[in-house]
């Protein structure tokens, strides 16, 4: 069976002009030149050009990434994610946030989402040797409440952390990536947009990719919220849907192909039952299948507790955690048993516990 | 309608066509459907080539119809069960996922259907040794994963790599690129020499969804065309090269009888059983089938 040239992806107009001039599958249109197609269906040369090669697939963005599972997971154990400084978090996420995956934050409001996106911006820019990433961070922001004096605070924390790691091990490496690992340096490595509304946060997105071939180092997508601009301006809800739909695919293609992780924050909102309410991630269902893995963060009593509840590698557990001056960080009172539980065999545990010397 | 050109036919020459599109005919329906005797006249050209060629082009485009019992013999040779590995699902399944068939798993998120899709790509590569295209638009499968899963199955490393290696996976992240796809597999299926044993058996799209719900919604048209040459597409692909189609599909909830597939009435018709996931009781999968 021959391909119809409906299932290309050419401009309206263009299609209906062909198929009224007899051209209805690949095998009619191939073997013609522009300049022939052109003349039958009465279209221009270059539309005529353009279409023929959508159809022989000639073009800079028609490669298609194709690989076996073997490569895959060579790639994957190649890649490693980002560490969050909180060592059950990282544990029940096999590492820290996954690098070329798309991760939500869900959580009601002073949870810790914004807390939770800056320590990522942050700690991705470690140098390579101390366990981290050494990359760039772009952090979008739509309800303005990214703050730079806390960015500062997190920045200093971490620097302070890589720089006791030097000094106890006292290796070449480390003292070399640390004279570039400042709070300036952490400071001009990230690319912050702001956003007002959801036209100028699809316009970024949609540049992103344009963005990213200039800073080869980016290894960090922040969007924080992608919910609240959605939430408030936008009465079609099927173009909602739409939008996010289309957002969700850019966003992860992004990521497959940069292998660079995607952070967005969701809100909550409730859900009225038949016999009692709960709190729900926002954007309603068919916004829960676009990110590969959810985190929702909540309160318990007066403790904060992050749930990883969908992945499709790992199994739903929660976990607890604080937010201290330095940063995002475990709770201290388990500490001591989390330490025995696990030996210095992972170097990636290692920052952690001198911190908490 | 295809347009004539030299070498449609033999007795199709150029001078016959330059001629007949003077006289606005221009495809072979026109061709096929015109008065051959005014055409002649009008054309001056002879009435006995026409018929000729007419006669050779009906034979080349209409279909060719078959006997049934030759229909159940093909079946039965090329029909093949492939088991899902999971004893319960294979049961509710009548023994496996047909090939030639288009089989859904529809569930909400987080429910676990990139998981099955994962745990029958693993058991179809490992256990009965066929190969697997993986085609994932949501960036939901990992590598690791899939090597927890053979794991559980097999110890030796050896094994675990080859069964790793008979599962393509292709990332694409919009409709265009998937019908690319399978383009490129019906071309690779058409072209393959036949080679006992690793033939491919299985495509999984995990999750179809995802590429069709950015064209669909408003007022267009577009998504809808796109979604159903996706699915004669598939459907072609499973009846022609005897391949099992496993693809998942959301949930949407139905203002009057609860939750149902998403993707609405017109997609339904497309796979030929469709199992549903379910979260709250621990294992529960109720599956129905659809004509």
């Amino acid at each position: 069976m021959q391909r119809e040239l409906g299932s290309f992806p050419i401009a309206p107009s263009t299609r209906a002009r062909l198929v009224a001039a007899g051209f209805h599958t690949l095998h009619d249109v191939i073997d013609f030149s522009g300049s022939e197609v052109s003349r039958e269906a009465g279209i221009s040369e270059e539309s005529a050009k353009e279409a023929l090669n959508i159809f022989k697939r000639q073009g800079s963005n028609s490669q298609i990434l194709k690989h076996t599972a073997l490569e895959l997971l060579e790639q994957e154990q190649a890649q490693g994610s980002i560490i969050t400084f909180c060592s059950a978090l990282d544990e029940i996420l096999e590492g820290g946030v996954p690098l070329g995956k798309v991760t939500e934050i869900c959580g009601p409001p002073g949870v810790g989402k914004t807390q939770l996106c800056m320590q990522l911006a942050v700690d991705v820019q470690i140098p390579e040797c101390f366990g981290g990433n050494d990359g760039e961070t772009v952090y979008m922001d739509t309800e303005s409440s990214f703050r730079v004096e806390r960015l500062v605070d997190i920045a200093n924390a971490c620097v302070l952390h890589c720089s006791l790691i030097t000094q106890a091990h006292q290796e070449e490496d480390h003292r070399l990536a640390m004279q570039g690992f400042t709070v300036n340096k952490i400071l001009s490595q990230m690319y912050y947009f702001s956003c007002q509304d959801y036209i100028e946060l699809i316009a970024h997105i949609h540049t992103l990719s344009d963005f990213l071939a200039q800073h080869l180092k980016v290894k960090l997508v922040v969007v924080d919220s992608l919910a609240f601009p959605f939430r408030h301006d936008l009465e079609d809800l099927s173009l909602r849907t739409r939008l996010l739909n289309t957002l969700a695919q850019q966003l992860i293609s992004i990521s497959t192909h940069r292998k660079l992780a995607v952070i967005l924050t969701n809100q909550m909102t409730t859900r009225i039952g038949p016999t009692e309410s709960y709190l729900v991630p926002a954007l309603g269902d068919s916004w829960a299948h676009a990110a590969t893995s959810r985190l929702i963060l909540n309160w318990e009593g007066k403790q904060r507790c992050a749930t990883l509840c969908k992945s499709p590698s790992q199994k739903e557990r929660t976990v607890q955690y604080q937010i201290t001056h330095q940063g995002f960080r475990d709770v201290q009172t388990s500490q001591p048993q989390m330490d025995t539980a696990k030996p210095e065999i992972n170097p990636r545990k290692r920052p952690r516990e001198d911190d908490t010397k | 309608m295809v347009i004539l050109r030299e070498g449609l036919c033999p007795g199709l020459t150029s001078d016959i066509i330059t001629t007949l599109k003077t006289n606005y005919v221009k495809t072979v329906v026109d061709l096929v459907s015109s008065d051959l005797e005014e055409l002649a006249r009008k054309c001056s050209l002879s009435y006995k080539t026409l018929v000729a060629v007419r006669r050779v082009l009906l034979a080349q485009y209409s279909a060719f119809p078959s006997n049934g019992a030759d229909l159940y013999e093909e079946l039965k040779l090329s029909t093949a069960i492939l088991p899902t590995g999971n004893n319960k699902l294979d049961l509710l399944l009548d023994s496996g996922l047909y090939t030639g068939e288009v089989t859904e798993i529809a569930a909400i998120a987080g429910c676990g259907k990139t998981q099955v899709c994962q745990s029958i790509a693993v058991n179809v590569a490992s256990s009965i040794k066929q190969r697997v295209c993986y085609i994932d638009t949501t960036g939901g499968v990992t590598g690791s994963r899939l090597l927890q899963l053979l794991q559980s199955k097999t110890d030796q490393e050896d094994e675990q790599i080859s069964s790793l290696q008979r599962i393509d996976v292709c990332h694409v992240f919009d409709v265009y690129k998937l019908l690319d796809i399978l383009q490129d597999l019906r071309h690779s299926l058409s072209q393959q020499v036949v080679r006992s044993g690793e033939t491919l058996r299985l495509v999984i799209i995990d999750s179809v969804c995802a590429v069709i719900y950015p064209l669909l919604g408003g007022k267009q048209t577009e998504g809808m065309a796109a979604m159903m040459h996706l699915a004669r597409e598939l459907q072609t692909l499973a009846r022609d090269y005897s391949l099992a189609i496993l693809v998942s599909n959301h949930i949407t909830k139905d203002s009057t009888s609860g939750i149902r597939p998403a993707l609405g009435r017109s997609w339904s018709f497309v796979p030929s059983t469709r199992i549903l996931l379910q979260r709250p009781e621990e294992n529960a999968q109720s599956g129905y089938r659809t004509a």
